[in-house]
Formats: C-alpha cells, structure tokens, sequence
C-alpha cells in the first residue's frame, strides 16, 4: 500500500478548479457536494439518478470518501443518517419511485434532527410513470413522511444551481440539523451546459455546531437541548449521545411522558424550520415593478417561465413579472407576500397538475384576482404554451 | 443499597428526571442479553483496553430493540425498524473503528430487516449482531413471526401456523457472516465469550439467543426457559439429534467491507499520480 497515499491519509483527489466547464448537470451536483465535504455516499440505481451515483463512485474514494451501492433505496438512506451520526457529511441520490421508499427514513431523521442530503431526480408517476422529466413529487417532499415534519427542499434550475444549491444543502442540513432535499428533475439531471466554479475559497462551508466548541461537557450534554438547533456529538467522541426518534425531552429520554414534553419536542422542530422560513427560504424575481400579471414557477420551468415572461412583455407589451422558487419547503409565504402588492392574475406552470399552486393561491389569497396553474405532464413545457395561455387569459 | 454492577453503563437518570426502570416485563431474556453483553464489553475494556468512545450499539424497533434506546451510557442509535444494520453500515463507512454492537430480534432482522441482514452479511460489515429470538412479536402482542414454529396459535394464527420457520443462523451462513453461533439466555458465561469473540472478530459476527418470553407463552419465566433446555442441545451431540444445536456454528473469517474499500481507495488514488 503506497503509504504517502494511505499512511498519511493523503488523497490525490482535487476539487474541480475555479473557472468555465461544461457539465453535465448530475456532475455538477457530486463536484458541489465535494466541496462542501460529503465523505459518504449511498445509493441504489435508478433513471434518471444513476449518473450522480456512478460519478460519486469514481470521485469519492479519490478524497478517502466512501461510496455504497446499498440494496435499496431504504438502506440507501439509512446509511447517510449512521454515516451523519459518525460524523460525515452523506448524501444519496435517487428518482421518484426511490424517494417514496425514503420517506421512513426522511420521516426519522427529522425527528432525530440527522444532518443529511437526499437527490430527488424526479420522474413522472404515479407507479412506474416514465423516465422522462417531472416536478411530480414537490408534494411528497413536503408531505411524503409521516408526521408532523418540517423540511428543506430547494428546486435547481440549472447545472450552476445542481452545482451551487447541493453546496447549499449540505450547509443548510448541518446549519439546521436536520434532512434536505434537492428536488432536481430529468431536465436539470441530464442537462449539458456552463459552470462557473468561482474562487474556492469564497464558497461558504458550513459544519455542524459542535458541544465541544461551546463548552458542554458529557456529562451535562443534552442531545436534544441546550439551543433551538441542539449542538450534534458525533459518535466516537465520549458524549454518549442516544439518538431516539420516540417523542423525548431534551435529554433524550423518552420515559417519564407527558403531552407538555411530546409538543414542545414537535414544536421546536417545527419552529426551527417554519419559524426560521425568512432565513432558510430564497426566491428570485424580475419585473415585478408596477405588473399586471405574475408568473410563478421553480426548477427547470424557470428557465421556459423566463423566456415566456420576457416575450409577452416585448412582443405583447404586457406587463408580467416573474418569480422563482429557489427554496420550496420551507414554503416562503411571506417572502413572497412581501415581494407583490396587488396583480391581476398569478401563473403557475409546473410540470404536474398543480401542486404548488396550493401553497402559492393561499399565500396571495388576497393579492390577486385568479391563480391560473398551466400544467405539463412527462416534458417541460414549451414557451409558446405558455405564452399562449398568458395572452389568452390577459387579453379576454 | 448494592447496585448491579453493569449500572456502570446505565445512565439511571438525566435532566428530565429519571430513566429507568426499562420496559422489559419481568422474566424477558432482553434483559439477560443486556447484561452478558456488557459484562462482555465491560471484560474488553478493563481488561483489554478496548476504548469505551469506541462501542455504538444501534438497534431497530421490537422489545430486544429497547435495549438500546434512552439509558445506555455509550453513543447509540435507537432506529427503524428493521434497519439497524444499514444504519450501522453507514456508521462503519464513516468511521471504521468504531466496534458496532447492534440487538434485533428476529422479527425486526428476519423479517422487515431481512433483505439488510442478508446484505450486511454478504458485505461482511464489521458489526456483532445479537438477535433475541423468542419467535412472536412480543411488543406488538404475540403475533406470529418468520421464527414461530408450525402449527403454533398466536393473535395472527388463530387456526394455527401453517408457515415454517426460519433457521437464522443458516440464513446468516450462507448470507456470509463471518462468526456465528446459538445460545440460550440460560448461558450466561457462553454468551460473553462468544460476544468477545463476536467483537474481535472483524467482520460480521452473529450471535442468535433463543430468548424466553413468558408473558405471551403464557408460561412462568422458569418454566419457559426450561422449555428452550428442552428443545436444544450442544452442537457437538447435535448429529444424532432432531433438536435445535447451540454452540459456535461457523467461523471463517474473511476482510470486512471497509478493510476491502481500502484496496478502492488506493485504486483510486493510484490513477490519479
């Protein structure tokens, strides 16, 4: 065994270097979770994902990382929450049909405020569906765990974003102890295009709060206390940290039971991350001075929404802003109230039914006259479609 | 008052009050599970050095499970049911000293867990699996499991099991388990030993105890332990016999998953020079 490589533990494996690629979006979204430190990697092969999985096959080990192929999605994501209580940064990836079968352990990993980060390459369902592209399960990432579950989720909407925002989940899920998702699609996935890595070392790298850097000793650690994002001992450091995912007290003890300890545990989880919305949650808009009409729209239909708002308002001379949902769970209410006075109509493409057009109608229930969803199913949308659905609504 | 002296890795009481007593109705064999495995890991640190921050136990859902839960003084995970070996398998890739103890019982391993207890073994994970085996669902009423004998009445077999059982050291064989052997919770000083021998060896270690479980036997706790007497016999006598062997069963040590990745690690590297 070459020593200088092993018995020193120094490992050749380089960060991708400041400057133009071009990428393919799954690349983008391993290279990203190098830089912010991911040591373990877990999976299961599935389309569209398989391609993050084999490049973190490749690249891991060449930082001393570890890589699984598990054998299921199940274990997959069981494995991140051991490695995260070990002390790595983990993170799978998978596809619609993979992300239901992570739910058990999403569910218990908020409940036990894991650290982790899952990829959702999203598919069109429900069953099998197809391979091709979808925004399918933004409902199931919300909602798709059992129990009273706050989650982070954030929508990419290029191979820069794939790049920027898996960066920005690790850092989000070691900020706020607790699971994230990246609700990635087809389209994102398997898209080809620029990356700009910037200098390395103004990329912010974010690790859990420790109890030994603020003093607390074993014996008066609280794994479950002490802050509104309790500190994490990893295993292996004397802390003696019992992770339990049945209702507890901030000592972790779940005997000695009471409704006063049971909602004060859900509640504090809740407010951790529905209460710090307005710092967790991010939204970009344009034109969105004196419109008439908004579009609003996340992932891959951004960049469809873009194009579209930008035509109506060149080629029809209408007024339409446009918004993006960078983050959409926690979802950002107020942000996004804050962002429009009043409107006509509010647009919100997706590829499914109408899923977000939920939390989007309630919060500007009172901003605008109508919410008009324009559904896709299996494709992303093309301009025209909605384009024509803009001029036909604003123009009647 | 004199303590039992593995109260020394019990944590009896903490901010919110106190922990104990545990949940095990009285006569479990859990409970004696508990105790000859940290009399086991109490052996390995006193008296080998072993360091105490090294030891995780992890465990899934099901009565053998609480044993890990809230009062052990050691990091552990109390995790989902059935999956405490994945969990342990992403502790291992994190952090490959650490010296993973994981309880099941043969519901939570055999059953819900039985595609990762296959797979840990395959992959030789550096883990010491005890399985309490008391063949029902004893948390969730008595109900039948992969480990309940033909024929038997449970809440779940009113007319009677038709299934056959399964032979959980055989599975673990032929899975790939590195050490493996059967015991009764009558076998207190075998049970140690083979829970040292479990943790040094570096590989997948399984130790399956037929536990006795008095509350749904309907049987007092001697009696039910007499009844595992009476159903199993040394492995040695085992060849002339139809009863169930106890003993060590197979030893055939062979690189752990994580000893193996180190040969991807310096692959890795290599093409990078």
């Amino acid at each position: 065994m070459d020593e200088t490589v092993l018995g020193e533990k120094k490992y050749r494996g380089e960060f991708i270097k400041p400057g133009r690629h071009y990428l393919e979006g799954s690349e983008a979204c391993v290279e990203g979770a190098l830089l912010a430190g991911m040591k373990v990697y877990a999976g299961y092969p599935i389309t569209p994902a398989s391609e993050i999985m084999e490049h973190a096959s490749r690249r891991l080990p060449q930082f001393g990382g570890r890589f699984i192929q598990m054998e299921d999605e199940i274990s997959a994501a069981c494995t991140l929450i051991g490695a995260s209580w070990a002390g790595a940064k983990a993170m799978t990836a998978t596809s619609s049909p993979g992300f239901s079968l992570m739910q058990e352990a999403i569910s218990f990993s908020i409940m036990t405020e894991t650290p982790l980060v899952i990829v959702d390459v999203q598919r069109p369902g429900p069953g099998q569906g197809y391979i091709t592209t979808s925004q399918e399960d933004v409902m199931q990432a919300r909602y798709g765990h059992h129990g009273e579950g706050p989650i982070i989720a954030l929508a990419p909407s290029s191979v820069q974003d794939m790049f920027e925002l898996t960066i920005e989940a690790f850092n989000l899920s070691e900020k706020w102890r607790t699971p994230v998702l990246i609700m990635a699609e087809e389209t994102v996935a398997h898209m080809r295009e620029q990356l700009i890595v910037p200098e390395l070392d103004t990329i912010e790298i974010i690790g859990r709060k420790k109890p030994q850097g603020l003093g607390i000793t074993p014996e008066n650690y609280l794994p479950y206390g002490h802050e509104l994002v309790p500190p994490m001992a990893n295993f292996g450091e004397g802390y003696n940290i019992n992770h339990v995912s049945l209702a507890h007290h901030a000592d972790g003890n779940v005997g000695n039971y009471s409704l006063k300890a049971h909602r004060e545990n859900i509640e504090r989880l809740h407010q951790k991350i529905e209460g710090s919305v307005n710092e967790i949650a991010r939204v970009e808009s344009q034109f969105l001075g004196d419109c008439d009409h908004v579009l609003i729209c996340y992932g891959s239909v951004a960049r469809t929404g873009l194009e579209a708002v930008k035509e109506v308002r060149e080629l029809h001379g209408i007024k339409m802003g446009f918004i993006r949902l960078v983050t959409l769970w926690p979802f950002p209410e107020e942000i996004l109230r804050n962002l429009i006075s009043t409107v006509k109509t509010v647009f919100v493409p997706e590829m499914n039914l109408g899923m977000m057009k939920h939390p989007i109608a309630e919060a500007l229930r009172d901003k605008c006259d109508q919410v008009i969803s324009i559904p896709e199913i299996g494709a992303l949308h093309n301009p025209e479609k909605l384009v024509d659905k803009v001029l036909e609504v604003s123009t009647c | 008052m004199l303590k039992h002296p593995m109260l020394e890795y019990i944590k009896e009481e903490g901010s919110s009050g106190m922990r104990l007593p545990h949940i095990l109705c009285p006569g479990c064999g859990a409970g004696q599970v508990l105790n000859y495995t940290l009399h086991a890991v109490d052996d390995l640190i006193k008296e080998e050095g072993v360091k105490k921050e090294n030891f995780v136990f992890i465990s899934g859902v099901g009565c053998s499970s609480r044993l890990t839960s809230h009062y052990l003084d050691f990091d552990s995970g109390w995790t989902i049911h059935g999956r405490s070996l994945a969990i342990a398998t992403g502790a291992l890739l994190a952090n490959p000293e650490l010296k993973i103890i994981v309880f099941t019982g043969d519901g939570d391993a055999a059953a819900i867990g039985g595609n990762h207890f296959i797979h840990a073994f395959r992959r030789n994970i550096n883990v010491t699996v005890l399985c309490v085996n008391n063949g029902l669902y004893g948390m969730t009423g008595g109900q039948v499991a992969p480990t309940t004998l033909p024929f038997v009445n449970t809440p779940t077999t009113p007319y009677g099991n038709i299934e056959d059982a399964f032979d959980l050291c055989k599975l673990a064989e032929v899975a790939g388990a590195s050490y493996i052997s059967r015991w009764i919770t009558a076998q207190p000083m075998q049970i140690i030993k083979a829970v040292k021998k479990g943790i040094a060896n570096k590989g997948a270690s399984f130790i399956e105890v037929l536990s006795q479980c008095p509350v749904h036997e309907h049987e007092t706790p001697v009696d039910s332990m007499n009844a595992l007497k009476e159903i199993t016999v040394p492995v040695k006598k085992a060849e002339s016999s139809d009863k169930i062997p106890v003993g060590e069963l197979h030893f055939a040590p062979r690189p752990s998953w994580t000893e193996r990745y180190e040969s991807v690690i310096e692959k890795a590297n290599q093409r990078l020079s």
